[in-house]
């Protein structure tokens, strides 16, 4: 009974365990399940161990019992913005495959998520090097999502549903903040900062606890017991640097830098710093990056201990990365291209983790985020990222 | 089983509860499995413990886990130093050549031991080890400990009722999780909130309650706060706010919020708070 049901949680990627499955079947055995709705509790109670799946749970409960679609288990939430800038682009799929700069057929095999991914970056790329590219947005942009109503790739819509029953439970989506997958929002802070607690340095178990070893010793009637704590080892030094440049970082921003300045206590010291798309000769130490300046060759002095961590969505025109006068403010002419710069941050620093806002499933459609990739670690800016990324600048 | 399992649990006076947990808590009574609560802090998972106790009529043992806390000592302790005073001085009733009299019981060792079934909160487990929180769950699973230093296994005479909250500071062991059913209690809705406050505040007058609630959901909607107020910090904000002669309800309509520091327990957060406040209020 359910095993299908059981193997869909298993394949979009839930932690089910067998044994939890037999508990179920306990559960059911005893009559204490009497409705769909107990079944709904009861299983999630006992499959599912983490809110953080309470969100997919939902899903594969709404398709297994009322045919919802089905959750595509890459699938990215369709953020607001993009939604409204989807909805207000008219309809017309020929002339956005032309704005895009690919194939009307390639256009259609996309899933609407990637869709959007891809025509953020894009949008992005334009803006950026048309200057005041907000006029593209105005001049003619068509949307495969209005054409029909529906991309033809299927956009997801919540079911209708008939009355207040488990499945209609399952449909609300009551738990989708608490889902990994998407991005960093406020609502997942507590979680992130839980995860950036373990950005501390350890040492090795060689310093003698006295009173422990009293205690121990004489518990054990007299036979001496020494008992070691682990010795402190100095704080990390952490520099942050921001893309605050281009409204698809703006919702990050601030977010990641509340996540670094709630943990600064925990490190002997934190420097934030930042740049716009990418790194030129100079960071830049207020957010406006005009009045402060900092040029990166006087980042050789700093400790190479020092965990450098880098946000941006790396995604730009590839001249702004490899050009020798590729940077878009024009008082900005170094004679290095930023690629060198990079590197040369990359080497100064051994323990660097690049975070990137943008879905990992959409890195590959960018060039510079390949090559950026292939200089710094990159992870995604999810909880889930979050954590390798520190693990990563663990590392010794 | 007992006949306290037939019982099924429906809420207690001070405790609002929905049908969902309600369920989650019968059904994990009949399996005679623990059940794991997470939750912001202050959503009520500790109070569960206590309405269950409470409504079914069974004694409550808390065993409050600390970081630094062994499995042994929640089991029970073998009190050498007792032992060692009595055997240079003489002059207590017990017997030093028997060490079981200084064996103490300790919260699950009671538990264990107690002559009718209980309710046994462990409260914030995700403070300990994972070697804490899997051998403990070994010890629940079996029933049984035992003592080395008399040879003695105690196994539990009832099956108390296990109530496991975390505040999900680290992620739990997989096996960990296995033996518990879950339950993540989300942030109650207005409308919930509304019910919860009445519970504390029967004869709370509904201008203050209204606007004190809209004031709480919009102070909780701030950005970059690191800890969100939740429902005791509103419990003891009303509080206040009624043990304040000179407080009108209408103050909090105006954006003129008293005693922030209620709501509010980290300086940051107050700081941000209070910035928000004068911003809206600017407007």
């Amino acid at each position: 009974m359910f095993v299908d049901f059981f193997y869909k949680l298993k394949d979009v990627g839930i932690p089910v365990s067998p044994t939890s499955f037999l508990t179920l079947h306990k559960a059911l055995g005893n009559g204490l399940v009497n409705s769909l709705e107990d079944f709904y509790t009861a299983s999630r109670a006992i499959l599912i161990k983490s809110e953080r799946y309470f969100d997919l749970y939902d899903q594969v409960f709404a398709h297994s019992f009322q045919d919802a679609d089905m959750p595509d288990p890459e699938g990215i939430e369709l953020d607001e913005v993009a939604r409204v800038m989807l909805e207000a682009w008219l309809q017309n799929p020929e002339g956005l495959a032309e704005m895009l700069g690919m194939d009307e057929s390639a256009l259609l095999k996309l899933t609407p998520e990637e869709l959007i991914e891809y025509f953020k970056e894009r949008l992005k790329e334009q803006t950026e090097a048309h200057h005041g590219g907000g006029k593209w947005i105005g001049t003619g942009g068509y949307s495969p999502v209005g054409h029909s109503g529906y991309h033809p790739g299927g956009m997801r819509v919540g079911g209708i549903s008939r009355n207040r029953s488990a499945v209609k439970v399952a449909m609300d989506r009551r738990y989708k903040d608490y889902s990994l997958n998407g991005p960093l929002s406020s609502a997942l802070m507590g979680e992130a900062l839980k995860r950036l607690r373990n950005l501390v340095p350890f040492g090795p178990k060689d310093q003698v606890n006295v009173d422990e070893t009293i205690y121990q010793t004489m518990k054990n009637g007299g036979e001496i017991e020494i008992v070691f704590d682990r010795s402190l080892k100095d704080r990390l030094k952490v520099i942050l640097a921001i893309d605050n440049g281009g409204w698809s970082m703006d919702p990050y921003v601030p977010i990641v830098q509340t996540l670094f300045d709630y943990t600064r206590a925990q490190f002997k010291d934190l420097k934030t710093f930042f740049f716009h798309n990418t790194i030129y000769s100079t960071l830049w130490k207020d957010a406006a990056r005009y009045r402060k300046p900092q040029p990166i060759d006087q980042f050789a002095r700093f400790d190479p201990e020092t965990r450098l961590v880098i946000l941006g969505d790396a995604s730009m025109a590839p001249y702004e990365l490899m050009a020798t006068d590729g940077s878009i403010h024009l008082e900005d002419r170094s004679g290095l291209p930023s690629i060198e710069c990079l590197k040369f941050l990359a080497r100064t620093f051994p323990h660097a983790a690049w975070l990137n806002p943008v879905s990992a499933s959409m890195w590959g459609y960018t060039r510079t985020i390949a090559v950026i990739r292939d200089i710094f670690p990159m992870f995604e800016l999810t909880i889930d990222g979050l954590e390798q990324a520190v693990t990563h600048l663990m590392q010794k | 089983m007992t006949e306290n399992a037939n019982k099924n649990f429906t809420g207690a006076t001070r405790y609002v509860l929905d049908d969902e947990l309600a369920k989650i808590v019968n059904i994990s009574m009949a399996l005679e499995m623990p059940l794991l609560l997470k939750g912001e802090p202050g959503t009520g998972k500790t109070m569960l413990a206590h309405a269950i106790a409470d409504s079914l009529k069974m004694p409550l043992i808390v065993l409050n886990v600390k970081s630094s806390m062994k499995l042994v000592e929640a089991l029970y302790q073998y009190d050498t130093l007792t032992r060692l005073n009595d055997s240079r001085f003489g002059d207590s009733s017990r017997d030093v050549s028997k060490i079981e009299d200084y064996i103490r019981m300790g919260k699950i060792g009671q538990a264990f031991t107690a002559a009718a079934r209980t309710v046994l909160l462990i409260d914030e487990i995700d403070k300990a080890d994972t070697d804490f929180q899997d051998d403990m769950l070994d010890v629940l699973d079996q029933m049984e400990f035992d003592i080395i230093e008399v040879d003695k296994t105690i196994s539990a005479t009832f099956r108390p009722v296990i109530i496991i909250t975390s505040n999900a500071k680290k992620d739990l062991s997989d096996p960990f999780l296995g033996r518990c059913n879950f339950h993540h209690i989300a942030f109650p809705e207005p409308d919930m909130m509304r019910k919860i406050i009445r519970v504390h505040f029967p004869n709370i007058d509904s201008d203050l309650l209204d606007n004190a609630i809209t004031a709480f959901y919009a102070v909780r909607e701030f950005g970059d706060i690191e800890k969100r107020p939740a429902t005791r910090e509103l419990i003891n904000w009303i509080r206040a706010l009624k043990a304040d002669p000179d407080f009108k309800p209408k103050q909090l309509a105006k954006g003129d919020l008293p005693y922030l520091g209620v709501l509010f327990k980290k300086s940051q957060d107050l700081q941000k708070a209070q910035s928000n406040i004068g911003r809206r209020r600017a407007y």
